[in-house]
Order: structure tokens, then sequence, then C-alpha cells
């Protein structure tokens, strides 16, 4: 009881959301959806409240709870949709939103192709299977969901104890060890950041990527080309559907 | 900037669960596989928010590969939903239930879908190499395969599951 006194608003923001997204989902005795969509964005607005910080908000608050609150919307709209193609387009919502992310935490080339490799690449082909393979109409498996309560209550008390853990974590950013009789754990030197550059260049990258981790490139690229070998494979063909 | 990390974490955190939420809840496997791509971005959100804050590029670095295979189970994931697509002219997970162990409980949710008629059970091949193999003709199979694929596109959702679903 003194536990959740303690985190009333977190509590609250959490059952709030469960209880929008389950309303979201397609069930057979199907609930009015504007009261999930009331629900779940309250929640998520009390989800922020309890997460403000304690300056006053500037334009990268104001940015972070923007591209935030759309993925996490569009994120709840991917799961609870009731056509694929409408899901699709939200994921690419959500993508974005986790590019903007990206960009406030000074990681610019990652935004750029994550945008490039999700919006060009996967939405794409994820819309070119849907189109192959959707039948007309509604389907049943899309009008219904499997245990929703049961999976919606896990998840959100997973959600809970993630946030709560966090709410107390102490996060502190680690520090070189200054004292001669310790030696400073430094086992990536070309992966920290160059003194006259930012963060997230592609310099820095570029030097991390084939100075620290070449080998992982290169293995990177061996499972690309396998990948892309079994995918040629997997894939049905016209000529070989039948004898 | 520390308050900041704590945000950004939590929105990471946010992300992986809706992902893993649709992935545990929904039956179109298309869905499923977008939930699972939700799951990618809050890890690579937290990935890239480690490495701000610790002031290094290897969590910027890490999801570059994390893309990488992204990019990867992505391929192989919508070749294998359309090869399953063509078994069984449906998205739905649970007709693919059977693949469980068998001393498990069955885990569909208890609303089947239609199953279509199969004249003939079809499986993955091997792209042709070699010489031509001499086949028997079957010409009245194929007709079969496709009229059946014809006749059982309208009445989906009206037969219950077919008792000769394995």
């Amino acid at each position: 009881m003194e536990w959740i006194s303690e985190h009333l608003l977190l509590v609250t923001a959490l059952v709030l959301t469960a209880a929008g997204t389950f309303t979201l989902f397609p069930k057979r005795l199907a609930l009015p959806r504007v009261l999930g969509w009331l629900l779940t964005l309250a929640g998520v607005v009390a989800l922020a409240a309890s997460f403000v910080p304690e300056r006053s908000p500037v334009t990268d608050d104001l940015l972070f709870y923007l591209f935030s609150g759309t993925a996490i919307i569009s994120g709840i709209l991917l799961i609870t949709s009731r056509y694929p193609v409408y899901g699709a387009l939200w994921f690419a919502l959500a993508t974005l939103s986790v590019c903007g992310l990206f960009l406030l935490q000074s990681a610019p080339f990652l935004a750029a192709a994550t945008v490039i490799v999700y919006a060009g690449a996967i939405i794409v082909t994820f819309l070119f299977v849907i189109m192959l393979a959707q039948q007309s109409g509604r389907s049943i498996y899309d009008q219904r969901s499997r245990q929703p309560l049961l999976a919606t209550i896990s998840a959100f008390v997973l959600l809970g104890a993630l946030l709560v853990t966090l709410q107390q974590a102490n996060l502190e950013p680690s520090v070189e060890s200054t004292d001669p009789g310790v030696a400073a754990v430094v086992t990536n030197p070309l992966s920290q950041p160059l003194p006259d550059q930012p963060l997230g260049s592609m310099h820095g990258l570029g030097r991390s990527l084939f100075g620290d981790y070449l080998f992982a490139v290169e293995l990177a690229g061996t499972l690309l080309l396998v990948a892309s070998i079994g995918a040629i494979i997997i894939s049905p063909r016209k000529g070989q559907v039948t004898q | 900037m520390t308050g900041d990390a704590q945000q950004y974490l939590a929105v990471g955190a946010v992300l992986f669960v809706i992902g893993a939420l649709g992935f545990l809840t929904r039956r179109n496997l298309i869905v499923m596989m977008l939930s699972a791509e939700m799951m990618l971005h809050g890890v690579s959100l937290t990935l890239v928010t480690f490495s701000n804050l610790h002031n290094t590029i290897e969590g910027q670095a890490f999801t570059i590969f994390t893309l990488t295979v992204a990019a990867c189970e992505a391929g192989l994931a919508l070749a294998l939903i359309l090869a399953l697509f063509q078994q069984s002219q449906s998205l739905d997970v649970d007709l693919w239930s059977g693949l469980r162990e068998p001393d498990l409980p069955s885990p569909t949710s208890g609303e089947p879908t239609t199953l279509p008629v199969q004249s003939e059970q079809e499986f993955p091949r091997l792209s042709p190499a070699g010489r031509v193999p001499v086949v028997s003709q079957k010409n009245g199979d194929l007709s079969a395969v496709s009229g059946s694929s014809a006749a059982t596109a309208s009445p989906q959702d009206v037969q219950p599951l077919a008792s000769s679903h394995k």
C-alpha cells in the first residue's frame, strides 16, 4: 500500500494505458473505440507527467514530448489496427518519431540510416507483401486477438517493473578513473569521441565501425549475403508452385 | 543530461513493451512482424541513449548492427510469410499451431479461421539445378489446385475449421 501511494501517478498512468489499449484491441465484444483512445491518451499524458524533468521546458523538451508521444501513440495504434496496411503506415510514423529521438540524442547519421533502411526499404517491402498476400475484405484473424486481457496485464506489469526500476536507477555517466592505482578501463580506444567533433558525427562512427568493429562489420556483410540468398530460396516462385 | 537519459530510456521501454504486446496478441503474421520491429526500435533507442549518456560511440555502432540484423530478419520473414500464405491462403498464425511440441496444449485462440481445401500438400523447394528430371504429366492436379483456390476465396468467414487440418 505504501509503495502504491509512493508511485501513485505511475501506477495510475499504467492502469489507464493498459485499460485503453485493452479497449482498443479487436475483440468479439467490441468496446467503443473512442473510450479506448481517451483512456490511452490520458494514460500517456500521466506517464509523461510522472517523468517530468525539474527544469523549465525548452525546445528540446517540446521536441522530445512531440516525438515520444507520437512514437508511443502510433505504436499502440499499430498493434490495435484492424487492417495490416494501416498498421504498416502507423509503423512508418513510429519509425520517423524514433528517428527524431535519435536526432535529439546526437545521432544524426543513425537517424538518416534508420529512415533510409526502415521507411525506404522495410516498409515498402511490407506493403508489397500485404498487397500480395492480403485477402479482400476483413478477415476474422484481424478482428479477434489472442488472449488480449492476459497479454495486456502481463505486458503492463513488465512495463511497470521496468519503469519503476528506471525511476530508482542512479544513472550517472561513467567517468574515467583518475586514480593512478586503478587502471582505467579503455577497451575500445577508437570508439571514444574525437575532441573536436560532436558525438554522433560520421567521422567518429566510421572510426569506431571500421576500427574497433571491423570483424563485426565483415560478419554483418556476410549475414546480409546469407539472408538474401535464403530469402531468394524460401520465397515461392510462380513456376514452382505446382509441378 | 541525466534526467534526459531517464526519459529516453522510459520511452525505449514503452516501445519495447508495446511491441511485445502486439507480438503476443495479434494473429496476423504481418502485424506480428511489425511488432517485432517495434521491439527493435525500443532497443535501438535504449542503445543510443546509453551511448549519449556515457559519451562514447559504441552504442551507435551497436545500433548499426541492430539495423543490419533487422533488415535481414525482415527479408527472411517476408519470404517465409509469402511461402506460408501460398500454402494456406491465410495469414492467420493459428493455422500453424500444429508445429508446436506434441505434448503441449493447443495455443489457439478458439476462434478458428477457415482452412481452404488443400488438394495437395506443397513444400518449399530448392531452385532447380542440373538436368531436368523426367516427371509424369499430371494436368488434372494442376487444374484442381487453381480451381480450389478460386473457390475458397469467397466463403472465407463462413465455414468453421475443417477437420482435415493437422
